[in-house]
């Protein structure tokens, strides 16, 4: 028993917190026992050559969360180092430890599995035990473990701006609390995330204060949709749409596998979209797409329709009649007709045919209306959904697990009465987001207490008496639920870098209960299961796996109210533009969300999905739309709408409608770190809450300037390369040179069907490792999100560059979405769009390792071509070479410099990273120094890992030869993030592996075939869907034509 | 003169015969002038007071040299972003400078080489102040391939030292070939430019009047003394040494043009690149050599009895021959690509740079480049231009121009667009780049300035030798 003491050292006050991590853990007895043992329960499991890593870190994660539980209750526990020389037995040092834990955000938390390095949180992944993630994750979830990190995160309470400390804050608030008497002049405002235990405290707090008012805020939320819900549905109802139902899909406005859809949503799209064989196609379901600009979903689509998201309800009217008359339906008829008609006619075949083959698929079809229409359009796309037989098939309607409360709207007018005395703001910015018409600076400011509790110091902690520095998702204990239902808890995996308190925390302080957020999460988890608080068993396993699931869905209890709906609609005013006049929509930023995510470099160096676009918004519109004003991308553009003037840059996107604007919101803020600070261009002013998500009556006129936009994919157009490098076929195609037919249908696509057989002058070394680590990219499932790059950034220690740099064009993603717009001649303002992601593609017969002078670049025998950084002299050849230009040069040293002093002399100028920074770096990957090539690894630092595993599994069973490693029992970052199990990574000899099947599909090829390189990727050429009876069917496939339009002033080329 | 013979003893006294007229050859030294004044006034270059001009000169060259060096710091200081270099374009002025440079450096070889062992006796006169451009060149070229890369203090690992981590270079590369080929032809240069002094520096050495230049001259001369064994020894060194400097001529250049060709870039992956590197080579070698010995020759009037108006004629028609076969290659060049109908190749030479639509973002690099090495040298098919020193000054910069030009639109051209269209990128030079770039003209200038004071500019004791004087067996009637 005395094996091990441990020695509590003082807590520090001065000293640096970044090792104050899990090991810090109450050396309570049970904890002691736990560490005492020579084997910790289930560490035999870990014996042996069978048991996963994942295996492992579930045992650790129930490890942890076991010893976790007896933190004693007082109000801050104390928490003592553990030293890493004296660590537990399970804590190896170097070896990572994985935690499940999720993210809470709006539409449903994403389940993770947390990657850590000697107690700090290196990597996030998808928790592959959950059906919404399945193992993949988003760019948000991705990035969200560099927030973590962030040197300009708050640390200190701030009392009007002027540090304090948490007791002085405590003070203050019991004396405001003392007064509150039963809350009449207390409001708090939250953001639009479900979360269990958050809901417990607010009716704890309710009940003590049963006047306190209750608001919630989310700029980019769907709370047009949750109205329609409560309309169409009764109170408390939220839409699940099932798209792995679905056979034809239509989306109005709505960008479903981007930022208005889930993780869900999007694997169950893409579940239907998989296809293996010709005979597997017909089963691919259909996609129809109205929208405005390109979204992901759009380029996805098999039939897309250019339409001003205010035309959006006169095109849902038209379809709805269509759909009404087809079924014989008269309450759709007669919803439709209490639509007011508008002054814009859809196209007619297009609808019709629509509506003809969402009816062909009745109960199999779904319509999806976008979240930014107003509650009664969407209402007209649930009353289309019912009559097509959608409701409990494809779309589910669930119960909405948060209480309703207050619009900001309704708070703001209550604060205006002067009734609030108190305002507690949980996160979120509303200073910077909310409607410009409320005037939430002013409103805020009448109040005379006001509480932010924020990660950041931004717009609304500025102006708030106290500021509340948040502590991260990663730090606290909380609970959130998935869009699915089911039930997750927020495992923190480090204890506050920055003093951070949570949520629970505080509201636990003014609830009067005891403010443990472990405790409060046991408590919400126990009530929820009806259970004992005494029955652990359950709460380990549910840390284990990271969630229990839902109850199932109860959709057959709500049924569709035809008449609220109708009532609703022949309400609704549709809006209107003059001649001359375009329509605004203000966009959910893929990156920085409403604002949130400003001060997060690598969202902010993520390529928009379509634009290509970094480091700023701009004014989005067609290329007719720009030639109309002679505007060129990257000219100012001043914008008039309601008598506000605006200056910002444009973006010609094709395929925008001609008649609309976009414009992405979040950017422009003012108060934050310097990484976001300035960067883009503020447009919450001319939101308003009347029009919270477009607008009409813009107009543009060309300002006479220019502005540097930093966009990463200079040239759009495919050049008629579409047959050499996006090969894309239709299912009838398809099936016309099926794999009996014409085996090498796909091969023998461009410059590949006229050339000869490829032959080598040279002998080259064989590759006759036991392994051969390969690729497959299916792009008939990848969307584009870009996920990959921001998952290979963290995995990867990939630096950020800045503007400048990007300008330029030395971004340093090691893999890069390329998307490409192309039309047949004529069809230029109907461009196709498509996505491939492009990394290193570890050639066989690589040009860049025969002309690098240094040996720098070599192969491996398990065919990787691997980048020695310490032989490398950074002459640039390789890159030169590489026919895919994957190869990423550090121009500078990115990692040592600040991005705003890269130019100043590197003798006069501060070096060295954030000390934060340095704790997210991924100690199996080299940091680069500068003048030194990398590119994708293919992650050999997992492969050695697995190896390494593979070995230590088998040293006695056989110790003559190099083990094998266990087919798909890892995979690579960007392989692992994947909604759409797009990219595939794995052994080519292992005949078990996913791989190994993926790279016989008829539809792989490989680039530029012909010149002999033998690239290890293999990319799975796109089959597109299209209604042969739709007008635009023949457009299907147009960018993989051998020759194709490629206008270079129509927009597709972004000239500097 | 024209001889007319009449043969009377014909039979038929009618008819006239008349032989064709015999050319006689202008001397090479023009005005019959003796050794001595040959001596004298090549000698007194160096031992004169220092002209004005060369002051103005100097000080104009050396500050922009030293800014060279300067930028060179700030960049190997920094990192080479400071250059505007990008993705896709991970070479652009820089090799394109290395390729000027080293392209320039060849005619000093080719002449003091090449057209000593086809016995052009022409040479003589110009070769010392070629040779030295093409070290200063080659100088100035080397500079750029060692800043280039990232790290320039693990530069050595390009040498083949044998090493603990047993790691040798990738013998393989193209660019390893460049440092040993340059490197070496450096050294060679070097050596056969130095060998060749040795006896004009004995002569300087015995007329030198301060002691420290006799010091130095004679340090440098070797005790040379004139005898016939030394005669002996050093004719056979500058023969062995031209024997060995001819073929890294054509080599250098060629595999210069190896860096391209062995790549599998459109518009580098070209078989024809080695003669048409070599061949641009000599073109703009010889007009670097017009640019400097046409205003040197300016400076010294004496020396325009050694540095004639055929000198210039031969030149020009060098730079008209090479100028021809670069045209033809560029022409070649288009009609391969055409002929292999390979789109991405296509692309290149139809889009990227032959054409005039803006689908390819430097398709005036490529029609500046056409127009100076193709168009302009065509004037010299006039004899008349020919004989006309500021014509041929004003296309020697044209060439120049045009020769850098080409360097540029290969290198650039083939990077900005390549294969993928998603990876195209647009490049533009940074300050620091073009300061460093008019950095090695300063260099280039003021050690061409140097050596014009410190060194004898004219090969003395070779130009003797082709003087009528220098005939034992026909004296100074004839040659």
């Amino acid at each position: 028993m005395s094996k091990r003491i441990f020695q509590h050292p003082a807590d520090s006050e001065t000293g640096k917190r970044y090792w104050r991590s899990l090991g810090q853990l109450r050396d309570t007895p049970e904890f002691r026992s736990w560490m005492e043992r020579e084997f910790p329960q289930g560490a035999s499991e870990f014996q042996g050559g069978d048991v996963s890593r994942r295996n492992f870190l579930q045992l650790m994660g129930a490890s942890v969360a076991l010893a976790g539980l007896s933190l004693s209750a007082c109000r801050r526990p104390l928490k003592n180092l553990v030293p890493f020389t004296k660590g537990v037995e399970w804590s190896m040092p170097g070896k990572a430890l994985f935690f499940t834990s999720a993210l809470p955000a709006r539409g449903g938390g994403r389940p993770l599995v947390v990657t850590t390095f000697d107690g700090r949180p290196t990597k996030i992944e998808g928790n592959p035990a959950h059906p919404v993630s399945g193992g993949s994750t988003d760019v948000w979830s991705q990035a969200s473990i560099l927030d973590l990190y962030d040197p300009n995160r708050s640390g200190s309470v701030l009392k009007h701006g002027k540090s304090s400390s948490w007791a002085d804050f405590e003070t203050a608030l019991q004396e405001i609390l003392a007064d509150a008497k039963s809350g009449q002049g207390l409001a708090f405002l939250v953001d639009g995330v479900s979360c269990p235990s958050r809901e417990r405290l607010r009716q704890l707090i309710q009940s003590k204060y049963p006047e306190a008012k209750w608001a919630s805020f989310e700029p980019n939320g769907n709370d047009l949709e949750l109205k329609a819900c409560s309309i169409a549905f009764g109170k408390g109802t939220c839409v699940v749409p099932d798209l792995s139902q679905a056979d034809v899909i239509l989306t109005v406005d709505r960008d479903l596998l981007g930022v208005e859809g889930d993780l869900d949503s999007v694997r169950r799209f893409a579940a239907r979209r998989r296809v293996n064989t010709s005979s597997d196609a017909v089963s691919m379901n259909r996609l129809y797409v109205v929208e405005n600009r390109y979204t992901l979903t759009g380029g996805m689509s098999d039939h897309r329709l250019r339409l001003a998201s205010s035309r959006s309800g006169a095109f849902l009217r038209a379809l709805a009649l269509e759909v009404a008359s087809l079924l014989g339906d008269k309450t759709l008829e007669a919803t439709a007709a209490c639509f007011k008609d508008a002054d814009f006619k859809a196209p007619e075949s297009w609808v019709k045919e629509c509506a003809a083959d969402l009816v062909s698929k009745k109960g199999k079809s779904l319509v999806l209306v976008g979240q930014r229409q107003p509650a009664e359009v969407q209402l007209l796309g649930f009353a289309v959904n019912a009559s097509l037989g959608a409701m409990g098939q494809t779309l589910h309607v669930r119960p909405h697990h948060v209480a309703l409360s207050l619009t900001i709207k309704e708070l703001s007018e209550h604060i205006a009465k002067g009734k609030t005395n108190t305002l507690i703001i949980l996160g979120g910015n509303p200073v910077f987001n909310a409607p410009s018409d409320l005037k939430w600076k002013d409103a805020q400011s009448s109040v005379r207490n006001v509480i932010h509790l924020s990660h950041e110091v931004n717009e609304t902690s500025e102006i708030a008496q106290w500021h509340i520095p948040g502590a991260h998702f990663l730090e606290q204990w909380g609970d959130c639920l998935a869009s699915d239902g089911s039930y997750m808890v927020v495992q923190p995996v480090i204890l506050p870098i920055f003093n951070g308190v949570s949520e629970l925390q505080l509201l636990a302080n003014i609830a009067g209960v005891e403010p443990d957020p472990l405790k409060i999460v046991q408590e919400t988890f126990f009530e929820l299961r009806n259970q004992a608080p005494d029955s652990m068993h359950n709460w380990i396993e549910t840390l284990k796996r990271g969630f229990f699931p839902s109850t199932p869905s109860l959709g057959s209890v709500y049924s569709f109210n035809a008449e609220a709906a109708a009532k609703s609609i022949s309400d609704y005013k549709y809006p209107r533009s003059n001649q001359g006049e375009f329509e605004l929509v203000f966009l959910t930023d893929s990156k920085v969300d409403d604002g949130r995510y400003a001060n997060n470099g690598w969202l902010q160096e993520l390529p928009d999905p379509v634009t290509k676009l970094t480091w700023d918004n701009a004014l989005l519109l067609s290329p007719r739309a720009a030639e109309s004003f002679n505007i060129e991308t990257g000219d100012v553009v001043s914008l008039s709408i309601a008598e506000r003037s605006f200056e910002l840059p444009a973006l010609i996107l094709p395929g925008h409608a001609d008649d609309s604007l976009s414009v992405a919101v979040g950017y422009g803020r003012k108060k934050t770190g310097p990484v976001g600070r300035g960067v883009g261009f503020d447009v919450y002013p001319i939101v308003t809450s009347e029009s919270p998500r477009f607008r009409t009556g813009a107009r543009i006129r060309k300002a006479g300037k220019r502005y540097s936009l930093a966009i990463t994919q200079e040239h759009g157009s495919l050049e008629g390369r579409g047959a050499d490098l996006t090969r894309q076929s239709t299912v009838a195609e398809w099936a016309k040179n099926s794999e009996s037919e014409n085996p090498d249908f796909f091969k023998k696509m461009g410059i590949d069907a006229h050339s000869p057989e490829n032959f080598s002058l040279y002998s080259h070394p064989p590759l006759d490792d036991i392994h051969a680590w390969g690729m497959t990219v299916d792009l008939n499932t990848c969307t584009g999100c870009s996920a990959c790059m921001v998952a290979c950034q963290a995995e990867n220690n990939i630096p950020i560059v800045g503007k400048e740099q990007v300008v330029i064009g030395r971004e340093m993603h090691w893999i890069r979405t390329d998307r490409y717009f192309a039309s047949d001649p004529g069809g230029e303002a109907e461009p196709e769009m498509v996505s491939q992601p492009m990394m290193c593609q570890h050639c066989e017969n690589a040009p860049c390792e025969t002309v690098c002078p240094v040996n720098a670049t070599v192969h491996s025998e398990d065919g990787l071509n691997v980048m020695a950084y310490n032989r490398c002299i950074g002459t640039r050849y390789c890159a030169n070479n590489c026919p895919f230009k994957v190869r990423r040069f550090n121009f500078f040293d990115y990692n040592e410099r600040s991005i705003a002093s890269l130019y100043k002399w590197n003798l006069i100028s501060e070096k060295g990273m954030p000390e934060s920074v340095k704790l997210q770096k991924n100690p199996n990957v080299t940091v680069r120094m500068r003048g030194v090539m990398e590119k994708c690894t293919f992650c050999v630092q997992r492969i050695q890992e697995a190896k390494i595993a593979a070995k230590v599994a088998s040293r006695d069973r056989q110790m003559d030869k190099a083990p094998r490693v266990p087919a798909d029992s890892f995979t690579s970052a960007c392989a692992q993030v994947c909604p759409t199990e797009s990219i595939t990574f794995g052994d080519l000899n292992n005949p078990d592996s996913r791989i190994h099947r993926n790279r016989k599909d008829q539809r792989g090829y490989r680039l530029l075939e012909y010149l002999n390189t033998q690239n290890r990727v293999w990319y799975l050429a796109r089959i597109r869907n299209p209604n042969l009876r739709m007008p635009d069917a023949h457009r299907a496939g147009s960018a993989s034509r051998e020759s194709h339009a490629s206008n270079p002033r129509g927009g597709l080329s972004n000239s500097h | 003169m024209v001889k007319e013979i009449t043969h009377s003893d014909m039979e038929s006294p009618s008819i006239k015969f008349h032989t064709p007229p015999e050319l006689i050859r202008p001397p090479l030294v023009q005005n019959g002038r003796s050794l001595s004044w040959i001596t004298e006034s090549v000698a007194s270059i160096v031992e004169g007071p220092t002209p004005r001009w060369w002051i103005v000169s100097f000080a104009i060259t050396a500050p922009i040299a030293f800014m060279g060096l300067l930028c060179i710091i700030y960049q190997i200081s920094n990192g080479v972003g400071v250059w505007g270099e990008n993705h896709p374009n991970g070479w652009a002025w820089d090799i394109t400078n290395f390729v000027f440079w080293i392209g320039i450096g060849h005619a000093g070889t080719l002449i003091s080489a090449v057209l000593f062992l086809t016995r052009q006796k022409w040479r003589t006169s110009i070769n010392r102040a070629a040779e030295a451009m093409t070290l200063f060149a080659v100088v100035c070229a080397g500079i750029f391939p060692a800043i280039h890369i990232g790290r320039f203090w693990n530069a050595y690992f390009l040498a083949p030292v044998p090493n603990s981590n047993g790691i040798w270079p990738n013998f393989r590369s193209p660019l390893l070939w460049d440092v040993f080929a340059v490197s070496t032809y450096f050294t060679v240069s070097v050596l056969f430019w130095y060998v060749g002094l040795i006896p004009d520096l004995a002569t300087l050495r015995d007329r030198a009047r301060s002691k420290f230049a006799g010091l130095a001259y004679g340090l440098f001369a070797l005790g040379w003394r004139g005898s016939n064994r030394h005669w002996r020894h050093y004719e056979m060194a500058y023969l062995l040494l031209a024997g060995l400097s001819t073929p890294l001529v054509l080599s250098v250049h060629s595999i210069v043009s190896f860096d391209f060709a062995t790549s599998v870039l459109p518009g580098w992956h070209t078989t024809i690149f080695p003669p048409y590197f070599v061949a641009g080579a000599i073109f703009g070698g010889f007009a670097m050599v017009l640019t400097i010995m046409l205003p040197a020759a300016r400076l010294y009037p004496q020396l325009n009895d050694l540095i004639t108006r055929q000198h210039v004629d031969k030149m020009a028609k060098i730079i008209l021959l090479t100028g021809s076969i670069v045209g033809y290659a560029y022409l070649m060049e288009l009609f391969v690509a055409w002929y292999g109908a390979n789109k991405f190749e296509g692309f290149t030479f139809f889009r990227a740079r032959a054409a005039v639509d803006g689908s390819g973002w430097y398709q005036w690099s490529y029609w500046i480049m056409m127009f100076c090495n193709v168009v302009s040298p065509q004037i010299f098919w006039f004899q008349k231009m020919r004989s006309n020193y500021i014509v041929v000054f004003v296309v020697s910069q044209f060439v120049n121009i045009g020769m850098w030009f080409e360097r540029f639109t290969i290198i650039v051209t083939s990077l900005a667009q390549d294969f993928l269209p998603s990876s195209w990128g647009h490049y533009s030079p940074s300050l620091t780049e073009k300061l460093t770039f008019v950095g090695t003209f300063g260099i280039f200038l003021s050690l061409f300035l140097l050596f014009m004071r410190l060194l004898p500019m004219v090969a003395i004791s070779e130009v003797k030798l082709v003087t009528p004087d220098a005939d034992a067996h026909t004296g100074s009637s004839s040659h």
